[in-house]
């Protein structure tokens, strides 16, 4: 664009407000940060101190140690289910031909779109009637619907990278379904399969409300466990625990990114 | 339709009745049958029993339906939501378009970092996000602490259980679902286009507005349809950062897990659903239109 100078001084102008509004976006939770490691037994800012009392307090308490367990033993399962059906769901609904496939992807998109209030409301019932409410059955079932969009829309994408031409190579040479798959296509999307799964992971990983709804206090997870703490204490250990919260959800994030740099995916994808 | 049948005409070819060649259309089809089991299961039928549900109750029929329009209580809640659920659209909206332009012509590493801070947030929990608030909009907290030790007021401000705190608190957790869709349609735009008006004249503003903004008008308007159904369902936050007015998310769960109201709970629940789903339809035809009419589960 050609500019004369009261331009160019829109343009930075224009550039200055985009750099206030990412660091309004990202600063906010920074800010909780220096809170936990506060000497004070309130939250006071800036704190009078550095104590590192409520990392202590953090690691030595039993409720976060089994809601982390907790959360992890079901986010890996309903990860590993949503990927799963996700995939599925993707390579019939990419590389299939069927009647009605706007409408189904539609479909696929929706538990993750409507609110979860809804399909707590919903499911909280059904686990009451297969009477697995409470238990470890529901919550991963409950989460796997709502994650199975993730993996579908990674999974579509990375199908959509490639021409499906690379699979009727394969079969024209003879190769069977299972072949085909197993050598052509699964190495072509592994990269999104990997991706969708960590994705996955990490949302039920952060899930509240079908947590409230179908976890006791014997299964809640950790979102949980601090929703609790939020309504009735709000000490710093709050803060100390959300920390370790986010590096663990930075590290998921720093894998997905690294998944997505050094997949095999974008060597193989001449064909858009 | 009419493009699927002509693509795969030459790829699938009649063969003998009973042995037919295989090919990736048709074999491929059954694999849905897995997942759409699942949804069915543990997404219709749920959704099938919140509607039933709402029919249920004490007396059956629409007397809860009747019960949620007749009552003042959660007609302003409904009410309340669909404002702030339009407040915060357009807060969202006025924050976010800047950013996606200005980030739309980056490259490099600073592209990287841009994205960065738009997906962390994006991943990270809405407890965590909705936390940060409490901590620094509270009585005692880090906004009154900081404007008291400047001497700028005298009383620590008012900015929690006034709506005022929950609104800021939303706008900032939707701003990456908002940001995101209008990013990457901004991204697809020819740049050609902008240097054609730019050629044949026109001022920068000129060119943005008759040529810039219609073409990323698809992307805003999915970027609204998001946050704007999104916050329709918001619960966290209102009830933590929320005053005496609540939305209907809140209110839902308050009949349902407090008051075992499930009846009335299933009404609300089935009204925020239809609401949805409308919207969901919206945003469907948006995103396809935005797609060059390409539907959302076919190759390019």
């Amino acid at each position: 664009m050609t500019a004369s100078a009261p331009w160019r001084v829109a343009g930075v102008g224009l550039a200055a407000f985009a750099g206030l509004v990412l660091i309004f976006l990202v600063l906010p939770t920074l800010v909780i940060v220096p809170m936990s490691f506060s000497s004070a037994t309130f939250l006071s800012f800036p704190p009078p101190g550095f104590s590192l009392q409520w990392y202590e307090a953090f690691a030595n308490s039993p409720d976060y140690r089994i809601a982390i367990l907790n959360s992890i033993k079901i986010g890996i399962p309903a990860a590993f289910l949503a990927t799963v059906f996700g995939t599925l769901a993707a390579l019939a609904l990419v590389r299939g031909s069927l009647p009605g496939k706007r409408l189904l992807s539609s479909m696929m998109l929706a538990p993750l779109i409507l609110p979860q209030i809804v399909l707590a409301i919903g499911l909280y019932p059904v686990m009451v009637r297969l009477g697995i409410i409470g238990s470890y059955p529901a919550i991963l079932l409950g989460h796997t619907v709502v994650c199975m969009p993730l993996v579908f829309i990674t999974v579509a994408a990375s199908l959509r990278s490639y021409a499906p031409t690379y699979e009727l190579a394969a079969m024209t040479l003879g190769a069977k379904p299972w072949a085909t798959f197993r050598f052509i296509t699964f190495p072509m999307i592994r990269a999104g399969v990997v991706l969708g799964f960590i994705f996955a992971f990490t949302f039920s990983f952060d899930e509240l409300i079908l947590a409230i709804f179908l976890t006791s206090p014997a299964t809640r997870t950790v979102p949980r466990l601090l929703w609790e703490h939020l309504n009735y204490q709000m000490t710093p250990v709050i803060a100390a625990a959300t920390v370790v919260l986010l590096v663990i959800t930075l590290s998921l994030l720093v894998a997905a990114a690294l998944v997505n740099r050094f997949g095999p995916r974008k060597a193989g994808a001449p064909a858009r | 339709m009419l493009q699927r049948t002509t693509t795969e005409a030459p790829l699938a070819p009649p063969g003998r009745a009973g042995r037919r060649p295989w090919s990736p259309g048709r074999g491929n089809t059954l694999l849905l049958l897995p997942p759409l089991l699942l949804l069915f299961a543990l997404f219709i039928l749920p959704l099938g029993t919140v509607i039933v549900q709402s029919l249920a109750g004490p007396t059956p029929g629409l007397a809860q339906y009747a019960e949620v329009l007749t009552s003042r209580t959660s007609l302003s809640v409904l009410l309340y939501t669909f404002q702030v659920a339009l407040l915060v659209t357009l807060g969202a909206l006025v924050l976010s378009y800047p950013v996606a332009f200005v980030v739309s012509r980056l490259s490099g590493n600073l592209l990287h970092l841009c994205l960065a801070m738009i997906l962390v947030p994006f991943w990270t929990s809405t407890v965590i996000r909705t936390y940060a608030w409490i901590v620094i909009l509270q009585r005692r907290g880090v906004l009154n602490d900081l404007f008291l030790d400047l001497g700028l007021i005298e009383r620590p401000l008012r900015l929690v259980s006034n709506g005022v705190g929950m609104q800021i608190a939303m706008v900032h957790i939707m701003l990456p679902f908002m940001i995101l869709p209008i990013l990457s349609t901004m991204r697809g735009i020819d740049q050609n286009l902008i240097r054609a008006a730019s050629v044949m004249g026109a001022n920068p503003l000129r060119q943005f507005l008759s040529v810039y903004l219609p073409l990323s008008l698809p992307g805003v308007s999915a970027g609204c349809i998001l946050v704007f159904i999104t916050s329709l369902g918001f619960y966290i936050t209102p009830a933590l950062l929320g005053g005496h007015r609540t939305m209907v998310a809140v209110l839902i769960e308050q009949q349902a897990s407090r008051l075992l109201n499930w009846p009335l709970a299933s009404a609300l629940a089935t009204i925020l659903l239809l609401a949805t789903c409308l919207l969901f339809i919206v945003y469907e035809r948006t995103m396809r239109s935005a797609a060059g009419g390409r539907p959302a589960g076919e190759p390019a």
